[in-house]
């Protein structure tokens, strides 16, 4: 296969079928797992056969929980956060899980029409047959309500408002109304939506009071402790490595551990060890970004450097992540190296390396 | 002789239930509940109508009231439903633990408290095997959740069953020793009521006790012997009611287990139907009053997510947790800070227990008595002034103890100025009012003496403190009052503080009085190279931060601002490290090379240089040319001039070249440019001492001077072995 990403539902394909053979569970109308059997593939487990399905999202068991209960019932389900805390892979393996398909999926931009939400016209087949069924353009939510499958929206904030609130009936009513057919679409049993929204951006359309309430509300939170943050990117940085083929060294875990703990110690505001408090910048420091810092320093040293990870390959990437805003950032940047970055002795390397680049 | 043994866990609302139905069912002529014998009399008060939970019997050693301990009761406390109906029903009530009188003699014998290694809860073992997060949350589950499937009998008999059966397989309990010593005492307590002809007994106790009490008529001898081993003691408690808040009945005293959600506790024993649907309506209802939409289609939805979440977790009814994850859901669009709310206002609950008045005295207030008899100090309602000699001993304590119940806001003595201005000295009146025991009886549960009550004062204060200016004054008010266990905290305070504060000027306002305390205060316990590192900390972080600070104020900040420089610059003179002066004076040359700084600022920053002697004479007249020279805006060269003079003109005097100067400035001013800076010019040389005055007028007079090399620097005319003459003299004046 020489495709660069796989969809969820063809990645873990045998998963998703291992998990249908042995569920035993309540089955939802038009789904394809119960919902016990749903939260297993996304948490990781041991079958009852022995089978072991690997954990798709690495964190507190319940928010999937609450997740898979919202979707069972009439409202649909937003996934709020912080940029790269795995809204979207999250909302991708519910929708495998789910209905057995993540790509009914309508992206999110300030330029999204009313057309790419309900319908769009064939206008050729419009101007020769007038308007008729064979003339409609079905997007993936109308493709989801007619075969009752879980639809996505990414990043449902970026939309604007007048556009947002077709959702309205559709999730209300489950009904898509078309007035120039005078016909209309109603959703099939097992149709509900997974919208993903991010809450640091600058300039995002809030959601009306009438839209909101036809969503629960899950907050992805950013990891609760450095081991399964470390985990993560490991995870992560291992498989992005050798679908990117970049010929270096798998980075030590140390190094790894040195970068999330730097990513961590400044989002939350106060060291590991709980003891000094320091401020935060106003970049987001998800570990999305430590994860994409690990890449960029792996790749310098590959091309670059001698096939090895070292500070320096990695302090430019640091600095990038942290400072965001040019003068804020940058005093918060400058004390976190000289109060803290400084004092440890086996982090020196660093240090030289960061200030050598922040003069 | 029927033996009725109730096992409950504390504050449980299910077991409250239980046994209200039970003991109702029963009608027993006696009732025994767990807790040391000590408090039965206590507990008889309960039902009196002044007494209003949530309450707790304190008990506490008489000599020592710093020993104590708690055991709070909520209206849901099964203890609180089992004293209820005895004293309705006039039965005796007993409590029948070991005595506390042993376990304060315990502590006293052996002061360092070993923890043993930590024990699982026995419940844990069920809970692994049948597929529970925690054994506390298969007890809910099984024992407290779901009230009415059961008979009360069947229930109490499944208690029974199951705790038999844990601690037959030997599993051991979190405190083995010394339960079995409690169980024992226990059992003797039951076989005196027994002798005593008491037909119908029933016991509450701790569920885990349930079994061992069963066996009484057998283990009498064994029970004796063992019992010979406790110490004597002749330690006298006594026993009170206190008043006892909804945050409190979370803390872990007396009966071990602390609950985290009170208010939701109390709301299940309020309404044992419908309780979700209540509650959440409840919660609506708060989010309401604080102005959020959440309409009942909000509590219909959280309603059936609570419900469905439940059943995923195969529950047959939503508990807190379900609850609580549908309305963050729901109705906080996910926010876990609106939440806060509920938790605060609900979850835990503001309650505010009631005591009698009649009760006995508590010992904060015995403490006072004590203190003021040792300290000679009298109860008047007329004002009397005390004038305080801080180097004898007991004018030292009684201004200790003065100062420690200002901050317990009994406002019995206040400061007055003293004319003598010796820093030994201090002069306070004193006004007794009734009023003022109530303060202190308010201030009971802070703790024992007050001493411990004023640290719990402060430490509280602390907390809800975000000001590092508040904190330093906090600090300051400590140490007259010898709190030296809060001054750590406070100091943790301020460095937690000073590191996320943004906001340099609040930090610039704590420095100096931090560089003062940890020089002239007198900290005696204190370690002070941990005041030095956080003052050196702060500094650090000023140093970062003055320059954008400074960045585009106004006049009224800049002059916030050019007062804080200098008593910055004053702390680190005082402070005589060397690395700080250099670190403090770059800044300063940072701080001038700058653009969009309010040059009142520039002016202060270049006189403290100049003062500081590190320009050449050169440099200097060049930041001085380049600060006046016509091209800069009058009303900014008017400014700068300001905060270059301000405190002392005397430079004027000697620095011809800074003369020059400024004389042609102002001589190059039009006339309409100078009426209107004359205000400025003239408030700064109004500050200036008369003769200094004087002498800047006459040299005016004179205009511009000729400037010779010997101006500045020493003249060679002078007579050095004269000179050297009045050397001693000033030595012994400066004391050097």
């Amino acid at each position: 296969m020489n495709l660069l990403r796989q969809h969820a539902e063809e990645q873990f394909a045998h998963e998703l079928a291992e998990l249908k053979r042995h569920d035993s569970g309540h089955l939802p109308p038009n789904w394809q797992l119960s919902p016990q059997s749903v939260v297993t593939y996304l948490m990781g487990g041991k079958l009852r056969n022995g089978f072991e399905v690997s954990s798709k999202y690495i964190g507190d068991r319940r928010l999937m929980e609450i997740a898979v209960a919202t979707l069972t019932t009439d409202r649909a389900l937003l996934l709020y956060g912080l940029p790269g805390t795995a809204k979207s892979w999250v909302s991708e393996h519910l929708a495998a899980a789910i209905s057995g398909n993540s790509t009914l999926l309508i992206q999110g931009t300030a330029g999204t029409s009313e057309e790419s939400i309900r319908y769009g016209w064939n206008y050729a087949r419009l101007l020769a047959e007038g308007p008729s069924e064979n003339a409609l353009v079905a997007t993936p939510m109308m493709k989801a309500m007619q075969t009752g499958k879980i639809a996505r929206i990414e990043e449902l904030t970026r939309i604007g408002s007048d556009v947002q609130d077709t959702l309205i009936t559709i999730l209300s009513e489950k009904t898509l109304p078309i007035p120039e057919l005078n016909s209309e679409i109603q959703a099939v049993k097992g149709f509900n939506v997974i919208a993903t929204a991010n809450n640091r951006d600058k300039g995002v359309n809030e959601l009306s009071g009438a839209l909101k309430r036809r969503f629960n509300t899950v907050i992805l939170p950013v990891p609760d402790s450095i081991a399964e943050e470390v985990a993560i990117v490991r995870q992560r940085v291992a498989g992005l490595a050798s679908s990117l083929e970049i010929p270096a060294q798998a980075p030590a875990l140390q190094e790894i551990q040195r970068i999330v703990r730097i990513f961590r110690e400044l989002r939350n505001g106060v060291t590991e060890d709980g003891k000094t408090r320091l401020k935060t910048p106003s970049s987001t420091l998800s570990t999305a970004e430590a994860i994409s810092v690990v890449n960029n320093g792996l790749a310098l040293a590959a091309h670059f450097g001698d096939g090895k990870m070292n500070a320096h390959d990695l302090a430019s990437g640091i600095i990038g992540a942290v400072i965001k805003d040019p003068v804020q950032d940058s005093v918060v940047w400058k004390e976190y190296l000289e109060t803290v970055v400084k004092t440890r002795d086996d982090w020196k390397d660093i240090y030289r390396a960061c200030r050598e680049i922040s003069r | 002789m029927p033996l009725h043994i109730l096992g409950i866990r504390h504050h449980g609302v299910g077991s409250a239930r239980y046994v209200a139905e039970r003991i109702e069912a029963l009608q027993p002529d006696l009732i025994l509940v767990e807790g040391p014998p000590e408090m039965t009399e206590a507990l008889q008060v309960i039902g009196h109508e002044a007494l209003k939970p949530p309450v707790s019997v304190m008990l506490y050693n008489i000599d020592n009231p710093q020993q104590a301990v708690f055991y709070p009761f909520a209206t849901f406390s099964p203890e609180w439903v089992a004293a209820l109906y005895a004293n309705k029903n006039r039965i005796p009530l007993r409590a029948i633990d070991l005595p506390v009188a042993i376990s304060f003699q315990q502590a006293l014998a052996e002061n360092d408290t070993t923890l043993s290694a930590p024990v699982r809860d026995p419940l844990d073992y069920l809970a692994e095997v049948d597929g529970f997060a925690s054994g506390s949350a298969l007890w809910d589950h099984y024992f407290e959740n779901h009230f009415q499937i059961h008979t009360s009998a069947e229930h109490f008999e499944a208690v029974m069953l199951t705790m038999k059966t844990l601690r037959q397989a030997a599993i051991p309990s979190l405190l083995e020793e010394e339960n079995t010593l409690r169980e024992a005492y226990m059992r003797e307590c039951i076989r005196k009521a027994q002798n005593e002809l008491y037909q119908n007994i029933v016991i509450v106790c701790g569920a885990w006790h349930a079994p061992a009490l069963v066996q009484v008529d057998t283990t009498a001898k064994a029970d004796a012997k063992l019992l010979k081993t406790l110490p004597k003691t002749k330690i006298k408690p006594l026993a009170t009611w206190i008043a006892w808040t909804a945050q409190r009945l979370a803390l872990q005293s007396g009966y071990g287990a602390g609950i985290s959600s009170p208010g939701w506790y109390a709301h299940r024993w309020k309404y044992p139907q419908d309780t979700a649907m209540l509650w959440l309506t409840q919660v609506a209802g708060l989010f309401r009053s604080k102005q959020a939409d959440i309409s009942t289609a909000h509590v219909i939805e959280a309603y059936r997510l609570a419900c469905t979440l439940a059943s995923l977790r195969n529950r047959p009814q939503p508990t807190l947790n379900e609850l609580n994850e549908a309305v963050i859901s729901v109705m906080c669009m996910g926010d876990a800070v609106l939440f806060q709310l509920v938790e605060q206002a609900l979850i835990i609950g503001n309650k505010l227990g009631k005591v009698p008045e009649d009760i006995p005295k508590v010992p904060l207030q015995e403490d006072f008595e004590k203190k003021i008899k040792s300290l000679r100090l009298s109860l008047t309602a007329n004002a009397k002034q005390y004038d305080l000699d801080l180097r004898q001993e007991n004018d030292l304590k009684r201004s200790v103890f003065l100062h420690r119940l200002a901050m317990l806001s009994v406002t019995w003595g206040r400061t007055v100025e003293n004319r003598n201005k010796g820093t030994f000295k201090e002069s306070w009146v004193l006004e007794w009012s009734p009023a003022m025991i109530l303060e202190l009886i308010d201030k009971a549960y802070y703790g024992n003496t007050v001493q411990i009550a004023a640290q719990q004062v402060i430490l509280q204060q602390l907390q809800a403190e975000q000001k590092l200016g508040n904190i330093t004054s906090l600090l300051s008010r400590v140490i007259p009052a010898e709190l030296f266990e809060c001054i750590e905290a406070l100091l943790l305070a301020i460095q937690n503080l000073a590191s996320v504060s943004a906001d340099v000027v609040d930090l610039m306002a704590a420095y100096p009085t931090l560089v003062q305390v940890s020089r002239y205060g007198n900290v005696r316990k204190t370690d002070l190279s941990m005041m030095q590192k956080i003052a050196d900390g702060l500094f650090t972080r000023i140093s970062i931060g003055l320059g954008n600070a400074c960045y585009g104020l106004d006049e009224a900040n800049s002059e916030q601002m050019f007062r804080h420089i200098v008593a910055v610059n004053e702390a680190v003179r005082l402070n005589q490290q060397e690395e700080a002066q250099t670190l403090w004076l770059n800044t300063l040359q940072q701080l001038l090379a700058r653009t969009g700084i309010h040059p009142l600022i520039l002016g202060c920053t270049s006189r403290l240089l100049f003062d500081a002697q590190i320009w050449t004479t050169s440099e200097a007249e060049q930041h001085f040319a380049y600060a006046l020279s016509p091209a800069n805006p009058p009303s900014d060269v008017a400014a700068w001039i300001e905060g270059f003079l301000k405190g002392s003109g005397a430079i004027l005097i000697y620095d011809d070249t800074l003369w020059n100067l400024l004389y042609a400035w102002v001589a190059s001013l039009s006339e309409q440019h100078f009426t209107e800076l004359l205000p400025i010019l003239r408030r700064t040389f109004s500050q200036f001492e008369y003769a200094q005055r004087k002498q800047i007028g006459e040299k005016a007079r004179k205009g511009l001077v000729a400037i010779s090399a010997s101006t500045l620097g020493a003249s060679p005319d002078i007579d050095e072995p004269r000179a050297e003459m009045i050397l001693p003299i000033l030595e012994q004046l400066m004391a050097v």
